[in-house]
């Protein structure tokens, strides 16, 4: 690299290159995020017109509003967090399984059936759930077994369904990547040094896997945190996410500024949450973990 | 282990299987089995809007993993050599493009648009020399803005996707390859370029299908585009009929089908080196 | 034809100057299009000889269970225009669409409360009877389309009317229900878990505020306070916020809505023991019209199709379809007699005496706005 670089003439033909290679995303970057965002800002400072929409002010009373959509918040900041947490504790038995213990005959076609359900409509998908939530679904089956009357739908159990379903597969394939890349021959040893099944896993399997494991749950959480269609339709409005809130205020009510100023927060709250997930989580990870 | 596996597959496939199923339902409804009929499937593919509601979306989808895949490899390539500011500022947009959630992009885009819309076509109202304002072209939600919102999201994630391989890759290729006295583009499109390939195909991949499934960023930006996922929706308020479980079958085969034959192609073209 | 001249035939019909039969006729597309169309008939649209030339489509934003499947396809038929039907769940939903911008509308039912704000905000536009020629002002009763003209224009035409009061499941609410009172009190207590409110905040905060015996329309602030603590109160007792209720009653998820007399018919005649109930304290009448958005992109289809649904022999089909009453006259001696004593199509009179229009104040006002937010997102 120093020897090309010798000459002022190709260090400036480089650094043109570099900026055309550079501009089309970075005019990307600034049209649709830096000045929506910033409109956002300018939006969350103003106050509700007359008839709904956006009339220009300059006060903080939107965010001072904001504990008005406590629950909504509190809806999400407790559901996102079990909601990733449930995804993990399923996938991972199953990601092991996939890696460690499947055969390399089956385990490509095996991946290759967790990920499919993602190529049919997720709004279909929860569509089903609907169905099989509702009162004429599981409820039905389980009374005919004698369990009395259960009410599954409009519940943030059936909420929790829904995201568990509709996420699991984005949590078994960084797990399974990281368990992939495991060395078996670790285990072996570990197990002809007379180490427990249970010893080896805690000390070989689950640090290696870590990397996974946090990169499966950043983007489960990512993804939750902004939620609207799950709790829309396995909620029946009954459920709130921020999301829903969001839609609420901009498609119905038609606060505009106010919605501004939860979006606002929103953001704020995910770059906050993540940031610091990443940071707690970074001695575990290693230089394995990048944004994704 | 086995049987826990097992347990999650049925997990995911019961409600895929209740989907197809009903699909082949001879009554109205998409809850109440009537008997078997295949013919939602014709209802489906004489529905224009049906059709319409695919085009759009596969449209939208090319264009935005297209745009993305280009634009992001451009600069992940770009980015390996900037240090300082700009590489800080570029780290710091990408970051911000994945984490802000998707109800906000299409929240932000369209009161951004909604806003510099008004602003030009007020401006066109009052410049164009044409007598009936009826004939002012006006700029409207649509292709464009579902493109556009789309592309940023899978912008990020291309950029993030080719760095992480470029970061990976053997950087003493690229320097033999200048040793030798290899052009740029030459080192470019036989070093550089089939190294970080699978992390574009990943990529545009990853893009195509986000795009494609995307509800909430369309729903705000889209104006009269009815893409798939906004009709699908559109259809679970008129009250579902098993036109909805057909187009998802439908979805879910032409998927497998790209899916398998991928495989064949990918296995054939790998076969020779592939060792483990 | 040289390029040129087939650009300046394709800009004139742009323009609108010359029709589309003429423009494929001068360019040769139209035998085109005819050889193609013999040759592969599945490939091209069903257009009859003689459509009119309004386009190949028309968008229609309406409400759940509105209309009869059968005569949009009866329209497409005889225009050759497909109709695309979007539903909603609200005018507050509408509203927010429209004021958002380039929704592609042609047509739309916006109810009573809303079309002066429509107007107001510039988002409807007047429309020209002459293209409603099966419109026919005096076949109507009065006061449920005066909220259709302002100022002497015309901006939205009849659809038809009905009543906000609920439905009850009798297999497995036993109790004889008669009002808001009861509905609020026993939602929260012995029906916990089965009972559906809109989801929009005239009727819903409307019926809280009755449970009070305050007005239907009330945007008093303190009198909205009350309401709100009512509403907050059976949040956590409801089975779900949504205005499209048929399938949970239908399938037993819920016992109790809030529902539109339509809606009712509809459930009563495929079960029985769905009944509606007209709550005495009264509640909500209201009258539905067609209008047309200003950016409507297709207008000749849109008048076509509202002239098409207003003519009495198909709107006749509408009412069995969807069970409201029509304001046209003309539609009403065309129904079966028995409809005409139908207790959910007309209520008794002691029954809609109390009962009022929907207020445009209700739309706009922001507290009833946020109250209904805050409800939801409780």
């Amino acid at each position: 690299m120093a020897k090309a670089a010798t000459s002022d003439d190709s260090a400036k033909r480089r650094r043109r290159w570099t900026a055309l290679l550079l501009a089309p995303a970075g005019l990307w970057f600034l049209a649709l995020l830096v000045m929506p965002l910033a409109v956002v800002v300018v939006f969350s400072l103003g106050e509700r017109a007359p008839a709904g929409g956006y009339a220009p002010a300059l006060s903080l009373a939107n965010y001072l509003n904001l504990p008005a959509r406590w629950t909504a918040f509190r809806n999400t900041l407790v559901l996102a967090p079990i909601g990733t947490l449930v995804c993990l504790l399923a996938a991972y038995p199953l990601a092991y399984f996939l890696a460690v213990r499947t055969s390399p005959r089956y385990r490509l076609l095996l991946l290759i059936l967790v990920i499919v359900p993602f190529w049919t409509s997720f709004l279909i998908r929860t569509y089903a759930w609907m169905f099989i939530l509702g009162g004429r679904g599981l409820p039905a089956l389980f009374e005919w077994i004698g369990f009395g009357e259960i009410r599954l739908i409009n519940t943030p159990l059936s909420v929790l369904i829904g995201i568990v379903y509709g996420y699991l597969p984005l949590m078994v394939f960084p797990i399974f990547v990281s368990l992939e890349r495991l060395d078996k021959r670790l285990l072996e040893a570990a197990a002809d040094l007379g180490s427990t099944p249970w010893r080896s896993f805690r000390q070989v399997t689950l640090p290696l896997s870590a990397p996974g494991v946090i990169t499966g749950c950043m983007l489960v959480f990512i993804l939750l945190m902004g939620e609207y269609l799950i709790p829309q339709l396995l909620g029946g409005g009954k459920v709130f996410f921020i999301g829903n809130a969001l839609v609420d205020l901009f498609l119905q009510s038609r606060n505009w500024p106010y919605g501004s100023a939860v979006a606002m927060s929103l953001v704020i709250l995910m770059l906050a949450t993540v940031t610091l997930y990443l940071r707690l989580t970074r001695r575990y990870g290693g230089r394995d973990v990048s944004l994704l | 282990m086995r049987a826990y596996a097992i347990a999650i597959y049925l997990f995911l496939y019961a409600p895929i299987a209740l989907i197809v199923l009903f699909s082949f339902n001879s009554g109205l409804s998409a809850s109440d089995f009537r008997g078997f009929s295949i013919a939602w499937y014709g209802k489906v593919a004489g529905n224009r809007f049906v059709l319409e509601a695919v085009t759009h979306s596969l449209i939208v989808a090319a264009a935005s993993a297209t745009l993305a895949t280009l634009f992001g490899t451009m600069a992940a390539l770009a980015l390996q050599r900037v240090t300082g500011w700009l590489r800080a500022v570029f780290d710091g947009l990408t970051y911000v493009a994945i984490m802000v959630p998707g109800i906000v992009i299409g929240i932000a885009t369209l009161i951004a648009l909604v806003t510099a819309f008004d602003i030009v076509n007020d401006l066109l109202l009052a410049i164009w020399p044409a007598d009936d304002p009826g004939a002012v072209p006006q700029l409207a939600l649509g292709y464009g803005s579902i493109i556009a919102a789309h592309t940023l999201f899978s912008l990020a994630l291309v950029i993030v996707l080719v760095r992480a391989r470029i970061a990976g890759m053997d950087r003493s290729l690229v320097e033999a390859a200048t040793d030798l006295y290899a052009t740029p583009w030459g080192t470019f499109r036989q070093v550089t370029l089939p190294l970080i390939l699978p992390a574009v195909v990943a990529g545009f991949l990853l893009s195509f299908t986000f795009s494609f499934d995307d509800f909430v960023i369309a729903f705000f930006v889209a104006g009269s585009k009815t893409t798939l996922p906004i009709y699908v929706f559109a259809s679970i308020r008129r009250g579902v009929t098993p036109e909805i479980n057909a187009i998802g079958t439908v979805v879910l085969l032409v998927s497998l089908l790209l899916l398998f034959s991928a495989q064949i192609l990918l296995r054939r073209g790998a076969k020779p080196t592939r060792a483990t | 034809m040289d390029r040129k001249q087939f650009i300046q035939q394709l800009r004139r019909y742009q323009k609108g100057s010359i029709s589309r039969r003429h423009f494929l006729g001068v360019t040769g597309l139209g035998t085109a299009t005819a050889v193609l169309a013999s040759a592969m008939p599945e490939l091209v649209w069903p257009r009859a000889a003689s459509a009119a030339e309004i386009g190949d489509r028309v968008s229609l934003t309406t409400w759940p269970n509105y209309h009869d499947p059968a005569n949009f396809e009866a329209f497409t038929a005889k225009t050759g225009a497909a109709v695309e039907v979007a539903v909603f769940g609200s005018n507050e939903e509408m509203l927010a669409k429209l004021q958002a911008g380039g929704t592609g509308w042609d047509v739309f039912v916006p109810t009573n409360y809303t079309i002066s704000t429509y107007k107001d905000l510039d988002l409807i536009q007047p429309l020209d009877l002459s293209k409603l020629p099966n419109y026919d002002a005096a076949a109507y009763e009065t006061r449920f389309v005066e909220a259709g003209s302002i100022d002497g224009v015309t901006y939205a035409v009849s659809k038809d009317w009905g009543t906000t009061g609920y439905a009850v499941n009798t297999a497995k609410v036993t109790e004889p229900m008669t009002s808001w009172k009861q509905f609020w009190d026993l939602s929260m207590d012995k029906y916990t878990g089965r009972t559906m409110v809109h989801d929009y905040q005239l009727t819903t905060i409307g019926n809280a505020l009755k449970y009070y015996g305050y007005s239907f329309n009330s945007i008093d602030t303190a009198e909205l306070a009350e309401a709100e603590k009512l509403l907050l109160a059976a949040k956590p007792h409801l089975f779900a916020i949504n205005s499209d209720y048929q399938p949970s009653m239908r399938s037993g998820d819920a016992w109790m809505t809030v529902c539109w007399t339509g809606d009712a018919k509809q459930m009563h005649r495929d079960l029985p023991e769905i009944v509606y109930v007209v709550a005495k304290e009264g509640g909500e009448i209201w009258s539905d019209f067609y209008a047309i958005p200003k950016e409507a992109p297709h207008l000749e289809a849109a008048y076509a199709l509202i002239d098409f649904l207003l003519d009495p022999a198909v709107n006749a089909k509408e009412v069995l379809a969807h069970g409201y009453p029509t304001a046209d006259s003309r539609t009403t001696a065309l129904l079966p007699k028995e409809l005409a004593e139908d207790p959910i199509m007309y209520p008794a009179a002691e029954l809609l005496a109390p009962l009022e229009f929907g207020a445009a104040a209700t739309l706009t006002d922001p507290n009833r706005a946020e109250i209904m937010a805050r409800f939801k997102s409780a």
